[in-house]
């Protein structure tokens, strides 16, 4: 068997795992409502939509770059203050593109391997009579094609945009930065995925594997970083670039030339305006060349060992007995909604796509805590960074807050047998999402204690913004748990559900986001007001109903 | 309370005039059905016969297109809770959340039914040292064998004492052992007062060893209803075995030596 026939096989298991993303038969969902023959198109129509969807986000920031690399280029005040040369401005901004294409592909690639496994698309292949380079084959060319319109967005936007920018042998320097992009993106979706199964989903129960097992979820947060990193560090990553650019520090700026996807930006920016301005020693040119050669290679061992490796992902590793008697444990049940809530919390705890939303708002929190503690000038500055990350976890929170129904997805058709009223499920649920946002606000308080001038204030805002993140937060899974019973399917995640969850979230957003504005506009008893009175019409509206 | 209800609530299970539709095709065609307090109830059937739905429809995981369902009196569409709660359900295949360990399902399970901790973790005990799960309880469900993530599933089911037990394919993936200890616990179970089993199987053996009566379903319909005896009667066939009543009343058996010798050649 050839390619042809391993790119042939590879369609079954490929609507296997849109179907299963959609419907999740193996996990024992029920057919809903409608004509059976229609739910496999419906099934297509939806995972293409959700790809649409995170393509379009990464064609929109790739044409945000471009905008950006035009603007500076015509010289704007605001950018000008970084004292930036030309090309260090545009390697900077092609660095933040390239960084966050990696974050974004590698964060879909989690959301998509939880899917990918629980298929089992590929172990149905293995009993059949298909030789075993065929297998590899297929497999690999699955786990491409799940990626295919996000990929190819990086591929096609990126030089197209920036060659509209920068001129076009600018857009044709940055393919090696975009195909990196992709591959490393892939690849390590794949190493992460890999470590996932052996490491975290095969882990043991118990208190101490639990701390180690969110420990080795911290790995999932890389992308994260990445992304908010970029946001929340930009403007230092500029200023100390300027400085490292224009000869001040020259270590500083050969060890940049090193680096990760700082080196393969430079590539674009020297083709569009050369190196004025920036001070290249022949020593940081030598780094440039050899750095870029081996990021290529690299991409292209990573690319040929990932693609003969996709197969053993789905695989488990055996498990022997422990040895001695087994030890004696114990059942300590809580209340339902409590109830639900560990059991999301164990789950998520073994699913890094889920474990993902819990800690990105906590670690954003300890980011801007940090930068707080580090960089701000005055105790008054201090405090507004404080409030702004507790703004971002609020927002975060409630942003990322319908995922946390899609864990529904798993053993959905088992837990609506179970006398769990839908109260305590959302409650359960939205408890959640509240703790994450006050432990938030308790990091940021931790860490910037000395430096923020009245912690009562912050105290009384992290209060007050509280009734709205719980009021958003029920709006949210309300609205989500009435839409999946209705259409008798559980809320999918990214891969095939990411237009509903944006959807969902959007009015979540705003119960959160109104209270905050009301802060800025008309001050603290405004916004406390307007948060307690959002409460107070969405949780009857919520939760008023008991159902089954 | 009315007469009728008060009635109602003595009889673990009646199914009136039940109909489910997925999409365009009917699985349950106006089943009606009543257990009988300390009634071990087997539903028979070909595949896709019916009897998952049904069992389905009891559990409300299948909303009926119209017909009643009601669990010691309880309609499971319009008060859900009470009647979920009365059961103890064991689904065809193991869906479970795979994520978990034994002992954290049976946590979740224990909080969402408002166990004792103290009485829950005795049950839990029994029933691992009975099924020689105790070594797998902190394993993590995902690496368990379908056997043994079944036997989680019945101890799921059993753990609240529950009255009504409804159990789809029970014995799937079993071992011997555990086979004969879970048709053990069925037959004391329903000799407790006021509780009934019903549970779907296709291996007529079983049916034979443990039911006191047997509906077959064909094609969405009760085709018979009765004690062994009495479906004998049906096929005027006094020695028969439930196999070969089964057979006949869904005619099964017509051109079954032709499709046999067919395989043959």
């Amino acid at each position: 068997m050839g390619w042809r026939d391993a790119w042939r096989l590879s369609r079954t298991p490929l609507a296997e795992v849109s179907f299963q993303a959609i419907y999740a038969f193996r996990q024992g969902n029920l057919p809903p409502p409608g004509p059976a023959r229609l739910l496999a198109a419906r099934a297509r129509r939806r995972v293409a939509q959700s790809k649409a969807l995170v393509g379009f986000v990464l064609g929109l920031i790739t044409v945000g770059a471009a905008v950006l690399l035009r603007v500076g280029t015509a010289g704007s005040a605001t950018l000008a203050s970084y004292a930036l040369p030309p090309a260090a401005f545009d390697a900077g901004v092609l660095t933040g593109l390239l960084s966050i294409d990696v974050a974004l592909l590698w964060w879909t690639g989690l959301q998509m391997l939880t899917t990918f496994l629980s298929s089992g698309a590929l172990p149905v292949l293995e009993s059949l009579p298909i030789d075993e380079t065929t297998l590899r084959r297929t497999a690999g060319i699955v786990y491409l094609r799940m990626f295919d319109v996000p990929t190819a967005v990086v591929l096609v936007a990126t030089p197209l945009f920036v060659g509209i920018a920068l001129g076009p042998l600018a857009g044709l320097a940055t393919v090696p930065g975009a195909l990196t992009a992709v591959t490393f993106a892939l690849a390590l979706s794949f190493v992460t995925g890999r470590f996932f199964v052996r490491k975290i989903q095969g882990s043991r129960g118990g208190g101490g594997r639990t701390v180690v097992r969110w420990a080795h979820l911290l790995l999932w947060l890389i992308p994260a970083v990445a992304v908010l990193g970029f946001v929340s560090a930009g403007p230092v990553f500029f200023t100390v670039l300027g400085g490292a650019a224009s000869g001040s520090s020259p270590t500083t700026f050969e060890a940049l030339v090193a680096a990760y996807p700082f080196t393969l930006a430079m590539l674009p920016a020297l083709a569009a305006v050369g190196p004025r301005g920036v001070s290249l020693s022949s020593v940081a040119l030598l780094e440039l060349a050899t750095a870029s050669a081996g990021y290529v290679l690299l991409a292209v061992y990573a690319s040929l060992w990932m693609f003969g490796s996709v197969r053993s992902a789905s695989r488990l590793p055996t498990r022997s007995s422990r040895p001695g008697p087994p030890p004696q444990y114990e059942l300590r049940p809580q209340r339902p909604a409590l109830a639900v809530m560990t059991k999301d919390l164990r789950t998520e705890s073994r699913t890094p796509g889920y474990a993902f939303l819990i800690l990105l708002p906590i670690l954003d929190s300890v980011a801007i805590g940090l930068v707080t503690l580090a960089d701000a000038p005055g105790r008054a500055a201090a405090q507004s960074l404080a409030l702004a990350a507790v703004v971002a976890a609020a927002l975060l929170a409630t942003f990322f807050g319908p995922a946390f129904f899609s864990i529904e997805v798993v053993a959905y058709s088992y837990g609506r047998s179970l006398p769990l009223s839908n109260r305590s499920v959302i409650l359960g649920k939205a408890a959640l999402m509240v703790i994450v946002y006050l432990l938030a606000g308790v990091i940021v308080l931790g860490i910037t204690l000395v430096r923020v001038s009245a912690p009562w204030v912050f105290l009384g805002f992290v209060a007050a913004e509280f009734p709205a993140v719980l009021a958003a937060a029920l709006l949210e899974l309300g609205i989500l748990f009435r839409w999946s019973r209705a259409r008798g399917v559980p809320v999918s995640n990214l891969y095939a559900g990411a237009w509903t969850a944006l959807v969902v979230a959007i009015p979540g957003l705003v119960v959160a986001a109104a209270p905050l504005l009301a802060y800025g506009t008309f001050g603290f008893v405004v916004m406390a007001a307007l948060s307690v009175g959002e409460l107070a019409v969405c949780a009857p509206l919520t939760l008023g109903r008991e159902g089954s | 309370m009315s007469v009728e209800s008060a009635a109602d609530e003595s009889v673990p299970l009646s199914i009136e005039g039940l109909t489910i539709d997925y999409g365009e095709r009917r699985a349950v065609d106006s089943l009606s059905l009543a257990l009988r307090p300390g009634e071990i109830y087997g539903l028979l059937g070909s595949n896709g016969a019916g009897k998952s739905s049904t069992i389905k429809s009891i559990v409300g995981l299948v909303r009926p297109r119209s017909g009643r369902v009601r669990v010691f009196g309880r309609d499971v569409t319009v008060d859900g809770l009470s009647a979920k709660a009365k059961i103890g359900y064991v689904p065809e295949t193991s869906l479970l959340y795979e994520s978990l360990t034994p002992r954290e399902f049976l946590e979740f399970i224990a909080g969402v039914r408002r166990l004792d901790p103290a009485a829950a973790t005795e049950r839990m005990r029994a029933y691992a040292i009975a099924f020689r799960l105790e070594s797998e309880l902190e394993e993590p469900i995902a690496s368990l064998s379908s056997g043994t993530r079944q036997k989680v599933l019945i101890i799921a089911a059993f753990l609240h004492t529950p009255r009504l037990l409804v159990l789809d394919e029970p014995m799937n993936a079993l071992d011997p052992r555990s086979v004969r200890i879970v048709k053990d616990l069925v037959v004391r179970y329903a000799g407790a007062e006021g509780r009934a089993v019903l549970f779907s199987t296709h291996t007529m053996e079983v049916a034979e060893e443990l039911c006191h009566r047997v509906g077959i379903l064909d094609r969405g319909v009760l085709l018979a209803e009765g004690t062994l005896n009495e479906l004998r009667g049906r096929v005027a066939h006094g020695d028969a075995s439930l196999e070969e009543v089964f057979l006949r009343l869904t005619q099964e058996d017509e051109g079954l030596p032709a499709a046999i010798a067919l395989l043959e050649g």
